[in-house]
């Protein structure tokens, strides 16, 4: 694990869709990236998939209990048509 | 507050973001114009200027003494982005990234191949065989190339309403630099080597965008975005500069001859500017798309308008004024676009 770039990894853990709260914990586990600048870090990576048409957010929530950040939205996210192409490119796991 | 209003809230914020990213991104590279046009005038540039000029005339010592001045901008660039990968404790990723060349670093390579030898030398031709206010003009643009073909390749959505946008700043653009560029076609005796410069840089840059993007995909900007540099200073350093060298231009002389207090502040402002426009240009990609990233980022003509005029008094004259409202314009429809059209950048 942790020896390919964080994104790959992403679109791995999103395969069968995750919260976004529980990818950026296990990201952070894996990587050795603690505190709350990188945290937030691999959740903007997140966006950026998502943005690209990668990912695609399934299921929406309040965080009322701050379990991310009190207050604000948690995503769960899944891999998009496009997402499975681009990672198949890249992460070789659906060829 | 409801579910519907937090993901729009969310959502808006992302797209203030990409535009606050691309905005940055314009103001340094209007700001880099301060120590891309000084730093001709110090030595040893204006020293190989001449020498090159005597032997091979004027418009090849402005190419010769551009691929050294900008093989210096690379070095300087790739040297700001280390401290700034650094202190983001990101050479970790770095490493990963270059190690995965089939999807991902290739791309950031080709990119270096568009946006440096092609864009930059490019519009440095465009400068030495036309002249600076065509070669800004024709690099303008360069949005209209990368939001083509960034629809065409990877469907990016490009609305009638970014596409108008990026129009109406393009002939901002252009009536800032217009009576420039009439001057200096009208002077005669143009060779057509500048009109390619102009044309090189124009589809250097827009490709370079575009090229990105794909490999932005599934990678994280700062560390893509130094590995793009990382190629253009091996294309510069590795191949360039001892190629011309064996040709017979004194490259290797005046390299060495640049370590000079003066000279390298200048290149390390240069470096830090062109560095962070680029941080900025590929941190709006993924949040508004290339096509709106680009078409903001052009707002730069203005900036340099306005700096050059701060920092060297140039007196801008009634076409910048049009030209710079217009640029505004051209920004406020796409600033005000109803964000709801940018759920997803990618898509029918």
């Amino acid at each position: 694990m942790a020896n390919r770039p964080i994104k790959f990894r992403i679109l791995e853990l999103c395969n069968s869709g995750k919260w976004n709260y529980e990818i950026v914990e296990q990201i952070q586990k894996e990587y050795n990236m603690h505190g709350d600048f990188q945290r937030d870090s691999i959740n903007f990576d997140i966006i950026e998939l998502a943005s690209g048409g990668m990912l695609e957010d399934i299921e929406t929530k309040v965080d009322e209990e701050g379990i991310y950040k009190k207050g604000f939205l948690l995503h769960k996210y899944a891999l998009t048509e496009f997402g499975k192409v681009r990672a198949a490119d890249a992460c070789l796991m659906y060829v | 507050m409801d579910l519907q209003s937090l993901k729009k809230q969310e959502h808006q914020r992302r797209i203030k973001y990409g535009f606050m990213w691309a905005l940055f991104c314009a103001v340094l590279w209007g700001l880099w114009y301060l120590p891309g046009t000084a730093v001709w005038v110090l030595n040893p540039f204006d020293q190989m200027y001449g020498e090159v000029a005597a032997s091979s005339g004027d418009g090849m010592a402005l190419v010769i003494v551009a691929v050294l001045i900008t093989a210096f901008n690379a070095a300087t660039v790739i040297l700001a982005l280390g401290v700034w990968n650094g202190v983001l404790g990101k050479f970790g990723e770095m490493k990963r990234t270059l190690k995965e060349f089939h999807p991902c670093s290739k791309w950031f390579f080709l990119a270096s191949i568009f946006g440096g030898p092609m864009a930059i030398l490019g519009s440095f031709i465009a400068m030495g065989f036309v002249g600076g206010a065509f070669a800004a003009v024709a690099a303008l643009m360069y949005p209209v190339v990368g939001a083509i073909l960034a629809s065409k390749w990877y469907g990016e959505k490009v609305t009638k309403r970014a596409f108008v946008g990026i129009i109406v700043i393009i002939l901002g653009g252009i009536t800032i630099f217009g009576g420039g560029v009439i001057t200096e076609i009208a002077s005669g005796n143009v060779l057509w080597v500048g009109y390619l410069g102009g044309l090189m840089a124009a589809t250097g840059w827009g490709i370079e965008g575009a090229i990105a993007g794909k490999g932005l995909d599934i990678a994280e900007p700062d560390v893509g975005l130094t590995l793009r540099f990382i190629g253009e200073g091996i294309i510069w350093w590795i191949i360039a500069i001892p190629l011309l060298a064996i040709i017979g231009f004194p490259m290797i002389k005046y390299a060495l001859l640049a370590f000079e207090p003066l000279t390298m502040l200048v290149l390390v402002f240069a470096g830090i500017t062109f560095g962070f426009c680029y941080v900025a240009w590929y941190k709006s990609f993924p949040l508004i798309g290339v096509g709106r990233g680009q078409g903001i980022g052009n707002l730069y003509g203005l900036f340099a308008v306005i700096f050059i005029f701060l920092f060297f008094g140039d007196v801008p004259s009634w076409t910048i004024l049009v030209g710079g409202f217009l640029c505004l314009a051209g920004s406020t429809i796409m600033f005000s676009e109803d964000t709801g059209e940018m759920e997803s950048l990618r898509g029918d």
